[in-house]
């Protein structure tokens, strides 16, 4: 794993503008991160004379890509292999568009590791979904080349339109943070326009030499945070580079207004709010609090333990039922991760933490 | 890119020797049905409204009546078709909007999120404009 990590052992580490070794690896993990597409050209629009039986393509996607930047490739196959020369000319590449096989329109806009994962949780509450039985199983989607639900999928599938909607996310995501946009306005054009050419050759290294410019550092303001109690030491908790207290840190994850952040609940709806990194009591906010407070019927508060007694000294809380499990990069995320550091290691591209809630069998 | 694409001839998926994990079990029917139910309540539409004040920016028709209440529960793309039709905005006309003079949300944000995340003074500023001011 070497590779993963450029600074491990550099003793410029802790300095500022150097991302330590398990940001840097985590950020590295989520942006390496691939979901299996299985796409289907809609056989009843298959134009004539067309290879049947070659009809479907398989692709390994980058989570942080979206389906436009996938076109040329898509299209390249096609017709190469399947559509006869004539009938290719006739077809318009803007008519196409992607809907799953339950029947969802894909939209354009969302980062493809997001779909797969909003599709995968679907998947724990409706029977026989492709993604049912495996999460390796490829999301299948079916392609249509004509007549697009314009008024639905809400973007043109131009990987022009798609660059805006990106933009406009990253700013959204500045402003949740800092209350205003400056660092992403800061950046010159050329580095704009390399955050998207970072995700469209999928290139981690050109990505994140902009992307440090405005994503929050990890290190913790240690006048601030406390840390967490005692009690909640563990191997969750934030990583050991963390713990090297530094200087408060003026673009600290833990030191943001709020992390930009979305739930994603099987079949709707999206939930967006305020997610300060800390809670009033000073303590990091944890996952688990964010959800037993946004969605307490499927994360149910804790109740405390009772107070100690001889026969208990060490009493446990209570347990409550386990209805649903979060999803972060595909990833089950264990409960006493902390927003703020989820913000700032596993968020997408776009800075967005998508946290996806699926549903525990019984 | 970087990505790995291969043809089928057939259309078996290869998920026989797919791992399985624990939360993915084949049978469906078992879904717990509390958690159904509070998935029902979740998607219950929240009838609320809030305020949304359009201001123009630049060259932008300036409108008499700028507040108006919105449902809560519509998305964004539902406030930019109001104000076109306010506007007497063609479909082909370009129009911008942006939140706080800052940015574009997604067409499929709701309006009640972004209210949660941006308001001011209990309004939720909509700049618009026809040219693209912060894009």
């Amino acid at each position: 794993m070497s590779n993963y990590g450029t600074t491990r052992h550099h003793p410029a580490a802790a300095q500022k503008g150097v991302t330590d070794y398990h940001t840097t690896l985590f950020r590295r993990l989520s942006w390496e991160g691939t979901v299996p597409l299985e796409i289907r050209v809609d056989p009843q629009e298959l134009p004539a004379n067309s290879e049947r039986g070659l009809e479907c393509y398989f692709i390994q996607a980058p989570r942080v890509s979206y389906l436009p930047l996938l076109m040329p490739e898509i299209r390249r196959f096609l017709m190469d292999v399947v559509f006869d020369e004539t009938a290719a000319k006739a077809l318009k590449e803007e008519d196409w568009w992607f809907e799953a096989d339950d029947g969802t329109l894909l939209k354009w806009h969302w980062p493809i590791g997001l779909i797969y994962d909003n599709h995968s949780i679907l998947a724990t509450v409706r029977p026989g979904s492709s993604l049912a039985g495996s999460m390796a199983t490829p999301l299948r989607l079916i392609l249509h080349l004509a007549s697009p639900p314009t008024d639905k999928l809400l973007l043109s599938p131009s990987a022009e339109s798609c660059k805006q909607a990106f933009m406009g996310q990253l700013k959204e995501a500045d402003f949740i943070r800092w209350g205003n946009t400056k660092r992403i306005t800061g950046l010159r054009k050329v580095d704009q326009d390399g955050l998207w050419e970072g995700i469209r050759e999928h290139n981690f290294d050109d990505y994140w030499r902009v992307a440090t410019k405005v994503t929050p550092t990890t290190t913790p303001n240690r006048s601030q945070s406390p840390g967490p109690p005692p009690s909640s030491v563990s191997m969750h908790g934030r990583p050991p580079s963390a713990d090297n207290a530094g200087p408060p840190e003026r673009d600290g994850a833990y030191n943001v207004r709020s992390v930009p952040v979305r739930v994603y609940l099987p079949d709707g709806p999206v939930i967006q709010d305020l997610v300060p990194p800390l809670l009033e009591d000073g303590t990091p906010h944890t996952l688990s609090h964010f959800l037993s407070t946004h969605i307490p019927l499927l994360f149910p508060p804790r109740p405390p333990a009772p107070p100690p007694s001889r026969a208990k000294p060490n009493p446990q809380a209570p347990s409550v039922p386990e209805l649903a499990y979060p999803l972060v990069q595909g990833v089950l995320t264990p409960l006493e991760s902390e927003m703020a550091w989820l913000g700032a290691c596993l968020a997408g591209a776009d800075g967005w933490l998508n946290i996806c809630v699926g549903v525990n069998k019984k | 890119m970087h990505v790995i694409g291969f043809m089928a001839e057939t259309t078996t998926a290869p998920s026989e020797t797919a791992r399985q994990l624990p939360w993915a079990t084949p049978e469906s029917s078992d879904v717990n049905e509390d958690a159904l139910k509070a998935l029902e309540t979740y998607k219950k539409r929240d009838p609320s409204k809030v305020v949304v004040r359009f201001k123009a920016v630049g060259n932008a028709p300036i409108m008499k009546q700028n507040f108006y209440k919105i449902t809560a529960s519509n998305r964004f793309q539902a406030v930019i078709q109001f104000l076109r039709k306010e506007l007497g905005w063609k479909a082909s006309d370009p129009l911008f909007t942006y939140i706080n003079l800052a940015f574009s949300p997604a067409p499929d944000d709701t309006v009640s999120n972004l209210f949660k995340s941006f308001c001011t003074d209990g309004h939720l500023i909509v700049n618009y404009s026809t040219t693209a001011a912060w894009g």
